[in-house]
């Protein structure tokens, strides 16, 4: 892997350090677990959010305010970081950035399809892709979703959005949709990254780390929620598991068995020790999914450490400032749910 | 020394004025060398430092001071050909 020593790239890799460091403390979201929702949207409100806050402060009230101000902020930095990120580094935070137009593409046309008014879709759209405010309100005037997805012809996920599209439309869920276009989005990612551009091992090696969380996730969750049929189309190819691995895990039913069977096939030691803990403690699966995000930004971490100058540590900002903005919304959802603390804490990735 | 010099540039059929001049435009030289490749070896150490600090107090600014502090440091190293250059030269 090579080490990229050019300017640019220890200028950009220097502010993401930076960034991450102004990200809110763990002891932040413990302080935060004992206030209400007024009180947490002024935490929010005096800490990097303040602009969105006070910006929508007189649009929106309560619990409204603080997602739509966690979303626009989120937006707000996604971008920032592609204007600033030189050369490759800069192709593939795009790249990355994609799956946010898989997202905001899906909830424009759920929401189309079941008579949402635009203002409300509008509300939880992330804009951080390359489908930019003005694209996606360009999509929300639109009122047929066919013509949205005619609207997207120059986008990469047009050929997986023509041939799905007909069948969801049909069955009137997406969620068969959903898996293809995020299959896709991985498959031309690791393309990309295959392509022999300067730095593409490092990202290729963090991708195949996100495809094994992913998938790891995905096995966790099918066993809790004891779904065995369409299990396959779930899998995401490119990671160290194969499709048969994936399915002969699905199938073990012992959790013992189930969790030797994912430290022989997957070698990544922050990940052992979180099976270990599983195995002698059983959470939920929310709990267990914290966790494993959790070991995937742990990884992260060190792979930053040891390319210090590549897309790894912009990559490690990206999802740490994800998630943030993820815990935040999950503690102020949880708040006004009147959720105890104990059980907010497990969905928290701190 | 300079006598052996005089005896090996008679030799070669060179004048005692000519060898004084050789010898102060070899030193004329290393002073140039000295300073030119020091000259080069900060800007080299400066230019990552320099990268980061300015990516530094572009997120906050109350590390300009700090950043501009250790962005100069490898100023050490042409100092240091600065002063082997002028010793070549004057000494």
């Amino acid at each position: 892997m090579g080490v990229n020593i050019s300017a640019p790239y220890i200028y950009v890799c220097t502010r993401m350090r930076m960034r991450k460091s102004k990200l809110l403390p763990k002891e932040e979201y413990q302080r935060m677990l004992n206030m209400s929702v007024s009180e947490i949207t002024r935490i929010v409100g005096e800490s990097e959010y303040k602009q969105e806050i006070d910006e929508l402060g007189t649009t929106f009230k309560g619990i409204d305010l603080i997602e739509v101000a966690l979303s626009w902020n989120l937006a707000k930095e996604y971008q920032k970081i592609q204007e600033i990120t030189p050369g490759t580094l800069k192709q593939f935070t795009q790249v990355y950035l994609r799956r946010w137009d898989i997202q905001n593409v899906l909830t424009i046309l759920r929401g189309k399809m079941q008579g949402v008014p635009s203002g409300k879709i509008k509300e939880i759209l992330v804009p951080a892709g390359s489908l930019d405010k003005v694209a996606l309100d360009r999509m929300l005037t639109e009122e047929s979703p066919d013509r949205i997805i005619e609207m997207l012809k120059d986008h990469r996920m047009f050929p997986v959005l023509t041939r799905e599209y007909p069948l969801a439309k049909e069955s009137g869920s997406f969620s068969h949709m959903e898996n293809e276009l995020y299959k896709h989005l991985y498959a031309n990612i690791i393309n990309d990254a295959k392509s022999g551009v300067k730095g593409g091992a490092s990202f290729l090696a963090y991708i195949q780390l996100e495809i094994d969380i992913k998938n790891v996730k995905t096995l966790f969750r099918l066993r809790a929620d004891k779904v065995d049929e369409e299990a396959r189309e779930m899998f995401i190819p490119g990671g160290s598991l194969s499709l048969n691995d994936f399915a002969s895990l699905n199938a073990i039913k012992d959790l013992n068995e189930f969790i030797d069977m994912i430290r022989a096939n997957i070698s990544n030691d922050t990940l052992h020790v979180l099976l270990d803990e599983v195995k002698a403690k059983k959470g939920g699966v929310q709990y267990i999914e914290a966790r494993l995000t959790r070991v995937q930004l742990e990884q992260m971490e060190k792979m930053s450490k040891r390319n210090p100058f590549s897309i790894h540590p912009i990559l490690v900002y990206l999802e740490k400032k994800k998630y943030e903005v993820f815990n935040l919304r999950a503690l102020a959802r949880g708040k006004e749910s009147q959720l105890p603390s104990e059980k907010i804490v497990d969905y928290l990735v701190m | 020394m300079a006598a052996e010099a005089v005896v090996a540039a008679v030799d070669v059929g060179m004048s005692v004025e000519q060898i004084a001049a050789s010898q102060v435009g070899m030193k004329a030289i290393g002073a140039g060398l000295a300073v030119g490749l020091t000259g080069i070896g900060t800007g080299v150490a400066e230019m990552g430092i320099g990268a980061a600090a300015v990516g530094a107090i572009a997120e906050n600014k109350d590390f300009f001071g700090l950043g501009l502090l250790f962005t100069v440091i490898p100023e050490t190293i042409v100092i240091f050909g600065l002063v082997v250059g002028l010793l070549l030269l004057f000494l």
